[in-house]
Formats: structure tokens, sequence, C-alpha cells
């Protein structure tokens, strides 16, 4: 080797002159508790995310990052403070926006590839094309020999990557994550954490992601950028720029530092949440509406 | 050897031009010093790892941290 090979490693240069894809200002979230009190799940938080950009928000249960997501996707609406796509305040779900959930939300009466063409047909593909893509994404992530399979025959890691392959061949301008891989066991997860590498280094347009999660390692591996929450109500505490190539691995001198400073942040930020005896976990996120 | 290191390596001595004069830098020596002076100095909190593969710097990669309150 000749030359010396700088990867870019400068996440602080351009972005920032950029209108931002998301936008989110002094956003607030409250809700009412079931014995009446209201509660504060997000509290003033703001942030951005560029376009192309793959943002991780970290934090204790309980903390507000479903309540973020589920106003992203327009399911819920801020109490105050704006939150923002290409620059217009977000009234509902679209189909600029493909969502992750925890658990993967396929027609049980569809077949795998009658989910995805399902998807395709209500942003409006034509039939011949629709059957096309499903089988193209579900190649992609490794489900080419089970399109015809019902979800129920499928592990919960397939299923993962059904709905994956759902969401991206709508081919979203952004692609929000709700804990996607909260619920698999470590092998799965790390399989599917491998897939989004991959999709990350293969994708053709600028596809923006935002994933909510807890898991430090699965936030160091993916993002660009790290950001902190604290525990309820939900503020952030830090940012974490990473400028390393991908795919990356778990035992990357850089990921592996960055893993263990932010575990020791959310560490210090639970033990304070609890000695000051706020860390009760403030309402069910999803369930409470 | 000075009593405050730890290791064997030889501690380079003198002013950061004899020093640099010493090594006799190559060009991809220096260009790999530029970066790293670089970023270190857009940085205020962080890491900055060199990957090294057969003798030589095939990767610079950096986290840099913002405290956000």
């Amino acid at each position: 080797m000749s030359e010396v090979i700088t990867t870019e490693v400068t996440p602080t240069a351009a972005p920032d002159d950029r209108a931002p894809k998301i936008a989110v200002r002094d956003l607030v979230k409250t809700r009412r508790s079931t014995r009446g009190s209201i509660v504060t799940a997000v509290d003033h938080v703001s942030f951005d995310v560029h376009i192309g950009e793959f943002v991780c928000l970290l934090g204790p249960s309980g903390c507000g990052k479903t309540s973020i997501i589920n106003i992203l996707a327009g399911l819920d609406e801020p109490t105050s403070g704006k939150v923002l796509l290409d620059g217009r305040p977000i009234a509902g779900p679209g189909p600029d926006r493909a969502v992750l959930f925890q658990e993967p939300a396929l027609f049980p009466w569809l077949s795998v590839a009658g989910n995805v063409e399902l998807a395709l047909k209500l942003i409006g593909t034509s039939p011949a094309e629709r059957a096309a893509r499903a089988r193209t994404w579900l190649t992609n992530v490794g489900l080419g020999s089970f399109a015809d399979v019902q979800p129920h025959e499928l592990s919960a890691g397939m299923r993962q990557r059904a709905q994956l392959a759902r969401a991206l061949a709508t081919d979203p301008d952004v692609l929000l994550g709700d804990e996607p891989f909260g619920a698999l066991d470590a092998q799965a997860r790390e399989l599917l954490q491998d897939e989004v590498q991959r999709v990350l280094l293969e994708r053709e347009g600028p596809k923006t992601f935002f994933f909510v999660t807890h898991n430090v390692r699965e936030a160091a591996l993916l993002a660009d950028r790290v950001l902190v929450m604290s525990a309820a109500p939900g503020r952030l505490l830090e940012e974490v720029r990473i400028g390393a190539p991908r795919p990356r691995q778990l035992d990357d001198v850089l990921v592996a530092r960055v893993v263990s400073d932010v575990h020791e942040l959310l560490m210090r930020e639970v033990a304070r949440a609890r000695a000051e005896g706020s860390d009760r976990p403030i309402v069910q996120e999803v369930d409470d509406r | 050897m000075s009593d405050d290191t730890t290791t064997d390596a030889e501690v380079p001595q003198g002013s950061a031009d004899e020093q640099l004069a010493a090594l006799d830098l190559s060009e991809e020596e220096r260009l790999v010093l530029a970066r790293v002076a670089d970023i270190v100095r857009r940085i205020n909190y962080g890491t900055v790892v060199l990957v090294i593969q057969d003798g030589k710097v095939v990767q610079v990669e950096m986290a840099e941290k913002f405290r956000l309150r």
C-alpha cells in the first residue's frame, strides 16, 4: 500500500451548514398519569438530524425515547416545542418515514412477501414492480427463500428482518427505529446490526436513520452521532460524534472506547436519578395513551 | 531513563525541531502527523485512534464528545 488511506474522520465538518432533515426544538412532552398527576416525559429537548446521518438516541428506560420516536413518526403530538421534517411541522404518519418497531407488526394472514407488497401497494407502486421489489429486498436481508411462508413460521429475528425489508422496500427518506432489535437474542441482534451496517454501506440515496435504543453497543456500532439522554424527565446530556468507517466491530478500539465512556455516563446518570428518587418508571411510554 | 516512565521505550530528547529532525520523517509520515494535529485542534474532548497495518497507518478514527447541559 503506497499511500495513507485516511478515511473521512471529520463528522464535525460539513453537515451543520445544511438545512437539517429533522429538527427538534425545545420539545416537551407531558402526560397525565393514571393517578391524575402530570408527568414530564421529555423535558426541553433540541437536536438536529441531517440528511444521510445515522443518529442513535440512547437513554435509560423511561427517559422519553419512545415519546420522541412516536412524535417523529407522527403518531403523537408535542405538548410544546417544534418537531420539523424538511422544515415543516410533522402532521401525521407519512410514506416519507418508515418505522421499525420492537415487535414487527406483520399481517399474519399475508405471506412474508405479501406483507412487503402491501406496503408497496399503499405507496402506489405498480403491481408488476411490487413483486420484484419485494423479492429483491427480502433477498437483501437474507429471506429470499422465505418469501412465501407466513410470518408465524419465522423466528423472531427473521420477522424483524422481514420488517426491515418492508421498511426499506418503500424507499423512505427517513428510517425510524424504536428499539428495533430490543426483543431479540444476542445472536439475532448481532446479525441484524450487521445487516443494517451493510444496508448503510450499500444504500443508494442519502437515507436518514434515527434509532432509539438503550443498548450502548448498538449505538456505538451503528451511529454517526449518539445522543445520550438523562433519566426521567428526559433531557439531553451528551453528544458523541463517531468518525469511524463501517462496518464496525464491537472490539474496534474506538467503538470499545465509546461504549465504555457512554456506559459510564449512563451508569452515573442512573445512580444519580436513583439517589434523588426520580428514577420511578414515569409512565408506560407505549401503552399509556 | 528517567524515573517517571514505566516503559522501556526510548524517550526522545531535545526541542520539537530537534526531535523531528532526528526522526527524518517521510512524506507519508508527515501526512499522518498533519492529519492527527488537525483533528486534535478541532476536538475539545474525545479520542483519536490510528489503525496500523503492515507498519503503515491505514486509518484515522475519532470520536468527539460534547456536553449538552
